[in-house]
């Protein structure tokens, strides 16, 4: 009997602990913190601009500096001619990673694995008790 | 070792099987194969539409990968990038206000984000799954709409943004459409999804 409930024992425990192995690793992605990329307030920032943002291109290749804050050491290449006034510097950041989005449905996958392991482990306990207790 | 305990033992060896197996979801469904070109940046000979007047785009639709969202105005970020939506305006896409307006002659500039942390997916976040010949429709401020189809889909490593190729003048009215994609990098992606487009049709 004692045998029995160790050996249940030891199937809990390693169901839980293979379990929650890659969950921990998932831990290690990046916590959600506050992107600086796409924090900045786009549309509360835009109405401040709203007079340059008017719909008249001349104007805008005209004053790049009433358009937009464009910083002192202009980073941005601001263009008399052409038809993007402000080429913006670098590469656009559209994406934050953080926690994946796909983590509920990999809490799922973990959660029905430790519900299956659970589940054929408590069978083979079953199984063992009856035949001991038939004396196969 | 008695026949007890080989069961027992066999058993744990299923479980952990079971459950490693299980615990290894296939999640990186959108990372690229990495950077380059998945077609060429222009090679596909659209048939040209008359450009259209100056009029903001209020709407983008993108029927390929059900998108139908909003469009807001995007500005430059204090240290000269282009701003992007907020994480929690996830779902809008956004049109870059120094670019022409679709339908335009020149290169129309709209973003939208890919996934945004907590937030979940963004708008464009099966944008690397466009072909060309795919359909996008800009709804303007003025009640037109503006057709394009696609004449390239771009994986580009961010460090190697091809500035040229999406904000350099054409001859004609065009459309970008632009995001992150390919492996993560940090809390961000290594690369861009660079989506190029030409005006088809316009009409109301």
């Amino acid at each position: 009997m004692r045998r029995t409930v160790l050996s249940a024992m030891t199937l809990a425990c390693t169901a839980v602990l293979v379990s929650t192995a890659p969950a921990f690793a998932d831990g290690k992605t990046p916590a959600p913190r506050d992107p600086s990329s796409a924090a900045t307030p786009a549309q509360s920032a835009e109405p401040s601009r709203g007079p340059a943002a008017s719909p008249v291109p001349s104007q805008q290749r005209t004053r790049p500096g009433a358009a937009t804050p464009v910083p002192k050491q202009e980073p941005t290449k601001t263009r008399d001619r052409g038809q993007v006034g402000v080429i913006p510097r670098g590469a656009p950041n559209t994406g934050v990673t953080a926690k994946s989005s796909g983590s509920d449905a990999e809490g799922q996958l973990i959660g029905g694995g430790a519900a299956a392991a659970l589940v054929a482990g408590g069978a083979a306990v079953f199984v063992v008790r009856r035949r001991r207790a038939t004396g196969a | 070792m008695t026949p007890f305990s080989r069961r027992a033992f066999a058993t744990a060896a299923m479980a952990s099987l079971l459950v490693g197996c299980g615990g290894h979801p296939a999640r990186q469904t959108t990372a690229a194969s990495g950077s380059g070109t998945t077609s060429p940046p222009y090679p596909t000979p659209v048939k040209a539409a008359r450009p259209l007047g100056r009029s903001v785009p209020v709407r983008l639709r993108i029927p390929a990968i059900d998108v139908d969202t909003p469009v807001m105005r995007l500005g430059l970020a204090p240290d000269g990038s282009v701003r992007v939506p907020p994480v929690t305006e996830h779902d809008q896409a956004g049109w870059y206000q120094h670019s022409p307006t679709p339908g335009q002659t020149g290169p129309s500039v709209i973003l939208g984000h890919v996934t945004v942390g907590e937030y979940g997916d963004g708008v464009f976040r099966h944008l690397a799954r466009l072909h060309r010949g795919d359909r996008i429709v800009a709804r303007l401020e003025n009640g037109t709409a503006a057709a394009f189809a696609i004449t390239a889909v771009r994986t580009v490593a961010k460090a190697d943004f091809p500035a040229d190729d999406v904000y350099g003048d054409v001859s004609r009215p065009e459309l970008r459409l632009i995001t992150c994609g390919g492996p993560r990098s940090g809390d961000g992606y290594r690369d861009n999804v660079i989506v190029f487009a030409a005006l088809t049709s316009a009409g109301s």
